[in-house]
């Protein structure tokens, strides 16, 4: 579980708080998707939860940040790595390695996987993401995103309880990002890991989530189902925040009288619903 | 006109990442290049602007092969926008990066000057800015105003979109289409089907070093087996309109069954509806 208590953040030798009077549970194996307009305080949540808030950057915290059972101000950030597994936005400066293969060894090797394992999880790590292929290959060698399918790899090989991913499909084609949130959405259903996803792509977020939190101006604006939060479709545009086009094609439906049921949150539904409709 | 001719590419001399490439662009067009993460959809871009020469085939502007051109005469002709802003921004204040096109080049500093004044009051950026510490969108806007203050009438977008928000978005977006409106070239990289959608007028689908598709975007858009070869999926109304059709065969001869925007899909719906209540 990730639990957050009345958090509040502002970084050194900045005036405001990025983020302010944050409350937000996290169960496990849940998907969560965190969305919001640019300089919101997205990135910020992800460093609060994953330790580099307070290790990395100082600043003034307020109130508590819990991953699992670790404190992350009591703990060590060693020990909070070995449970959340990070891909930062910026692809490039989490690549250490100059070959495919090494980049997936390197996390596994330090943190001490037991060696007769490694082989298995790197093959099942470069299989997951589809990238079998390019195992030798020199990262240089690699598109924006190809880098970035090596970077989840490199994460999902390590197995962590939890997954902080910042806007890890940003780079990828529509079918490979597709399947990177069904991949994601497994690992939390049938693993029970915990997956926290940052991404703008709204649409992806409201067909896969449990969850959604929408970030406004460093406060948490919307909690909830994708469909309770994107029934509140006119404030999110408002704020900045896409709404997917099924979405909006059933609200316009709703205004115009055709429709009276809930607002819907993928194709499959806006399918259904218009189906009636036309019925 | 931009031509490519049977081009193939390679970065070691040996793997062809792009191969056999043959297509024109003629002036005015919007052209979006879509498909597989490496398919060479990026290397293709840097064909066009001549920071890539061919290893076979040539790649033409207005009739010159691109081998045959200096750097700053392809400067002139296209502008390009870099997948990742950082790889192209490199000035200590916003207005000396506006300014950097202009004395690269040469340009009287009487001329460019209010041209960079104009791009910082559209953008409402702060001339005297540090431009990393900026956000990645505002990074993103000043890369593609630093293009767009020179001009040149191709502009390349390598993902111009990608990690901005809706806003930052439909800005970016807004003025490219601005500047289509206007004459300006536009040929981009895109992965979000629905800028595609929204903006371009013609799609190259790519897969595997190879051209599989040409043509109007909602052709392309449309065509189940392209969509499949290419890792794409359809924009949300197109994937609607699809389906519906497929699932209810007598929506064929409707207007369900070409609606690609919302306001096309919702007058279709209304209108189907008013007919059946009459």
């Amino acid at each position: 579980m990730i639990y957050l208590k009345d958090f509040s953040f502002k970084y050194a030798e900045h005036d405001n708080f990025a983020l302010r009077d944050i409350s937000l549970i996290i169960p496990d194996g849940c998907f969560v998707g965190i969305t919001g307009a640019a300089g919101s305080g997205k990135s910020t949540l992800t460093y609060a939860m994953n330790g580099i808030i307070p290790h990395c950057y100082p600043g003034d915290f307020y109130g508590s940040v819990v991953v699992g059972s670790l404190d992350t101000v009591e703990a060590s950030l060693t020990d909070i790595s070995r449970l959340v597994g990070s891909v930062c936005q910026d692809i490039d400066s989490q690549m250490v390695s100059s070959v495919v293969e090494d980049e997936i060894l390197y996390g596994l090797e330090n943190f001490g996987v037991a060696k007769d394992e490694i082989p298995s999880r790197v093959s099942e790590a470069l299989e997951a993401m589809g990238i079998s292929d390019l195992r030798s290959r020199s990262i240089d060698s690699l598109s924006g995103g190809q880098k970035q399918k090596v970077a989840l790899a490199a994460i999902i090989a390590l197995k962590p309880r939890i997954l902080l991913l910042d806007e890890p499909t940003a780079e990828l084609d529509p079918a490979s990002s597709f399947n990177v949130f069904s991949l994601l959405k497994n690992y939390a259903t049938e693993h029970g890991m915990t997956v926290v996803v940052v991404e703008q792509k709204i649409a992806l977020l409201a067909d896969f989530a449990d969850k959604l939190v929408i970030v406004d101006d460093g406060r948490i604006r919307f909690d909830g189902t994708p469909q309770e939060v994107l029934s509140h479709s006119d404030e999110l545009l408002d704020i900045g925040v896409n709404v997917p086009r099924s979405t909006s094609l059933i609200n316009r439906l709703r205004k115009r009288g055709l429709y009276r049921g809930a607002a819907v949150c993928d194709v499959a539904d806006a399918v259904r619903v218009c189906k009636e409709v036309l019925a | 006109m931009i031509e490519f001719k049977n081009v193939s590419a390679s970065y070691d001399d040996e793997t062809p990442v792009v191969d056999g490439l043959s297509f024109q662009i003629s002036d005015g067009d919007f052209v979006a290049f879509v498909g597989t993460n490496g398919a060479g959809k990026s290397t293709t871009m840097r064909l066009v602007n001549g920071l890539l020469k061919p290893t076979c085939g040539q790649v033409l502007i207005d009739g010159t092969p691109t081998t045959s051109l200096r750097t700053s005469q392809l400067a002139q002709r296209v502008g390009f926008l870099f997948q990742n802003p950082d790889r192209q921004i490199c000035c200590n204040t916003v207005r000396d990066e506006l300014l950097f096109g202009f004395t690269a080049q040469g340009v009287d500093s009487a001329q460019a000057i209010p041209r960079v004044n104009e791009m910082i009051e559209r953008f409402g950026f702060d001339g005297d800015a540090e431009p990393f510490l900026l956000n990645r969108g505002t990074r993103q806007l000043l890369a593609l105003a630093s293009i767009v203050v020179m001009r040149p009438p191709t502009i390349v977008l390598d993902e111009p979109t990608t990690g901005l928000d809706y806003r930052e978005c439909t800005k970016v977006m807004d003025l490219i289409s601005e500047l289509h409106m206007a004459g300006t070239t536009v040929i981009m990289v895109c992965h979000d089907m629905e800028v595609v959608g929204d903006y371009a007028k013609r799609v190259i689908a790519m897969t595997a070093s190879h051209i599989v598709a040409d043509g109007p975007t909602f052709d392309v858009l449309r065509n189940s087996e392209v969509l499949q070869r290419a890792h794409l999926l359809p924009p949300q109304i197109t994937d609607i309109s699809m389906k519906l059709t497929e699932d209810v065969p007598e929506l064929h001869q409707s207007s369900i069954a070409c609606a690609d925007t919302l306001q096309q899909m919702e007058d279709a719906i209304a209108s189907r509806v008013e007919k059946e209540v009459r």
